[in-house]
């Protein structure tokens, strides 16, 4: 039967390849996995004489040398139970199509198990090969049967099940792999299991097709052997992921309807909004016309432009008599009169030392008497009577800074006023334009930086209207006017101040 | 402290004199993942056995059980004649590594032996909870069960776990008290 087979092997007709392979299904007795396996151990198994046991026969062969003809005959094949009476079992050869390669085999039918077994190959007499093994350890089981592959309902997952090969006292000492991929790819994953013969795979892509193979081996404790040949792969669809296209289609509208009410909102009441957010500052360009456009911020350039029209426009009719409004601080009688006396004027604005007036109130220093309050008064209609020096009023008014001037001698306290008076103008004069242009808020800064700590604290300007206090010994006024924003006098001399009888002082603190 | 724990050996000692002749009924453990335990240990040993080869060799030979399993025959024994094989065959595995707890062995070797008897100690107590019968010396007129001789440890070894695998393991998989629920 077997050299039959042989020979017709070497025919090419498809006829005769048919007869082959029905031939070849006489010749494989056992199970229907006899010649895959054989073919997977001639390749993993290392030693000469490879066995395995499949369900309680075991089955030892080795590779025949080619070369060879009438090779059973030749070949014996012995084997002993614990070292006791050798037995000789009968030789089969079997022709492997898939590898183009003869073996001979052997088979022992019910092999004892947990004992060990001494295998033997002689080829003319002559020992070939030897083995000692124990049968349990070398099975070789067939692979899972019916495996299913189903879709659990949830998304990316898929219950596999599958039945375990047929043995018996085995079914609790199998381990399981798992193989599966996406249909086309080759790239796969393996899942190992033991005993169970179900797997939730997870972490799958939705709406895929997938493969699944299965195979089987014993555990390793009771039983070991070699990994069983994988079963045919079994295909399932995983489920399509769960979001509702109509869901995602009403949050979309309805983001857009929000979006479009937000916009609506937000145009009709940008003008606010950009308010409270992003509110204007304060600047003095309207006060000081052409000051940061024209003269980039100088000061000093400004004033001698714009001095005769600014002056000629706020005080027209003061121009040669009325001083500049002070307010009164202190009353404090003077020894000598004249020196002391300055005309609070624009001559006196005029002067160098009016390059440290920013403002048209200018920098003076007046004594006035007591006695002369009436005088004020007429002064002060006098002034509401004129508009325009109304205007310049509430330019005083809206720049209101506060400075006091103490009074001593009249030299003292004329130098005093000098001494006073320096700080001022040496804050509108260091720095250049840069200083004053860059921030009207920076007087006091400037102030701090010229190391002035002589200003007296902040003189308020109390008149509501622009009035011209009289001169008069025992008042020393001072005018500054700034931008309201950012002036900080610090207090200047106040034991100076202290020693004065009763005084007002009127603070105004700028915060910068 | 001292006292409590005292009073409490004291008290765990009169109770196992006082307790009755027939123990109590044990659950019985039908998980084979308990002896699958001791197995994995009996590997160990046989592992350790194995690679010592020299140093372990000792002069003496040990009696050992048949580890031999005939499919055929075992299906056709009783659970009784089951029973009796695999606690003689314990019986005499335990006293040939008994004998072995005399001689001088490394540390290593002397924990695997020390573990090996008290894995038979357990193995004897899960019999006892599926309520297998217990070892009965062989009458003067009885047979007593086949033997084997082995003139090594390695081989002393190999017998221990193929017994555990083999008989041991049949016997426990097929206890009737596990099976009783299942037609």
């Amino acid at each position: 039967m077997y050299l039959l087979c042989k020979w017709m092997t070497k025919m090419r007709s498809n006829r005769l390849k048919i007869v082959f392979m029905l031939c070849l299904a006489f010749v494989t007795t056992g199970g229907q996995h006899f010649e895959s396996k054989v073919a997977q151990l001639l390749q993993d198994e290392t030693e000469h004489i490879k066995c395995f046991v499949e369900g309680k026969d075991l089955t030892c062969f080795w590779e025949e040398e080619e070369e060879r003809n009438h090779i059973h005959d030749q070949y014996t094949f012995t084997y002993s139970y614990e070292k006791k009476n050798k037995m000789a079992c009968a030789v089969s050869s079997l022709y492997l199509l898939a590898s183009n390669k003869t073996i001979l085999f052997c088979k022992l039918p019910k092999t004892p198990f947990f004992t060990t077994l001494d295998v033997q190959v002689l080829r003319d007499g002559r020992m070939l090969y030897t083995r000692s093994l124990n049968a349990e350890n070398v099975l070789f089981l067939d692979p899972p049967r019916n495996l299913t592959v189903m879709s659990s309902g949830k998304e990316g997952q898929l219950n596999v099940s599958w039945l375990p090969p047929l043995l018996k006292y085995m079914d609790d000492s199998m381990i399981y792999e798992v193989r599966y991929a996406v249909d086309g790819s080759n790239m796969g994953k393996v899942e190992v299991i033991k005993v169970s013969t179900r797997l939730v795979l997870l972490g799958l892509q939705s709406n895929t097709r997938y493969k699944v193979w299965v195979r089987v081996k014993p555990d390793g404790v009771a039983y070991k052997g070699y990994w069983s040949a994988w079963t045919e792969p079994v295909f399932g669809v995983t489920p399509p992921s769960d979001v509702d296209p109509l869901i995602v289609l009403l949050v979309i509208f309805i983001g857009l309807i929000l979006c479009l009410l937000s916009l609506t909102v937000i145009l009709s009441h940008h003008k606010f909004l950009l308010k409270k957010l992003w509110p204007d500052i304060p600047t003095p360009e309207h006060k000081f016309p052409g000051l940061f456009t024209v003269y980039k911020g100088d000061f000093k350039e400004w004033m001698s432009h714009n001095n005769g029209s600014m002056w000629g426009r706020s005080v027209p009719v003061y121009t040669e008599e009325l001083p500049s409004p002070l307010e009164v601080l202190s009353e404090v009688s003077l020894t000598s009169h004249g020196t002391s006396q300055r005309e609070e004027r624009k001559p006196v604005e005029e002067d160098e030392e009016k390059e440290s007036e920013r403002s048209d109130s200018g920098l003076t220093d007046r004594w006035r008497d007591p006695p002369h309050a009436h005088w004020l008064m007429e002064q002060l209609r006098a002034l509401q009577e004129n508009p325009e020096s109304r205007s310049q009023s509430s330019l005083l008014q809206s720049h209101d800074t506060y400075v006091t001037l103490n009074q001593g001698d009249n030299e003292q306290q004329v130098d005093d006023v000098f001494e006073e008076t320096l700080p001022l103008q040496t804050l509108f004069t260091t720095a250049g334009t840069s200083s004053l242009g860059t921030s009207h808020s920076d007087l006091g800064s400037l102030q701090q930086s010229s190391g002035s700590g002589r200003l007296s604290s902040q003189s308020s300007f109390e008149y509501p209207n622009h009035t011209w206090p009289p001169k008069g010994p025992g008042y020393a006024y001072m005018a500054v006017a700034d931008s309201g924003v950012s002036m900080d006098y610090s207090p200047m001399s106040s034991s100076r101040i202290a020693e004065l009888g009763k005084h007002r002082m009127y603070t105004n603190d700028y915060k910068n | 402290m001292f006292h409590g724990s005292g009073l409490f050996a004291l008290l765990l000692i009169v109770l196992e004199w006082t307790r009755p002749g027939l123990s109590s009924p044990l659950r019985p453990i039908c998980d084979l993942r308990v002896l699958d335990h001791f197995i994995k240990e009996a590997w160990d040993a046989e592992a350790a056995m194995r690679a010592c080869k020299d140093a372990c060799s000792i002069a003496t030979n040990f009696t050992v059980p048949l580890t031999r399993v005939d499919f055929d025959v075992w299906e056709a024994m009783n659970i009784e004649e089951r029973a009796q094989e695999v606690q003689s065959g314990l019986h005499v595995l335990n006293e040939a590594i008994s004998s072995l707890q005399a001689s001088n062995q490394t540390d290593v070797l002397q924990s695997h032996i020390d573990a090996s008897i008290s894995n038979i100690a357990s193995i004897r107590q899960v019999l006892r909870s599926l309520s297998i019968p217990e070892y009965v010396p062989p009458t003067s007129g009885g047979e007593d069960k086949e033997m084997q001789i082995v003139s090594s440890i390695s081989e002393l070894f190999q017998v221990h776990i193929n017994f555990l695998r083999g008989k041991v393991r049949l016997l426990l998989a097929n206890a009737p008290v596990c099976h009783q629920g299942v037609s």
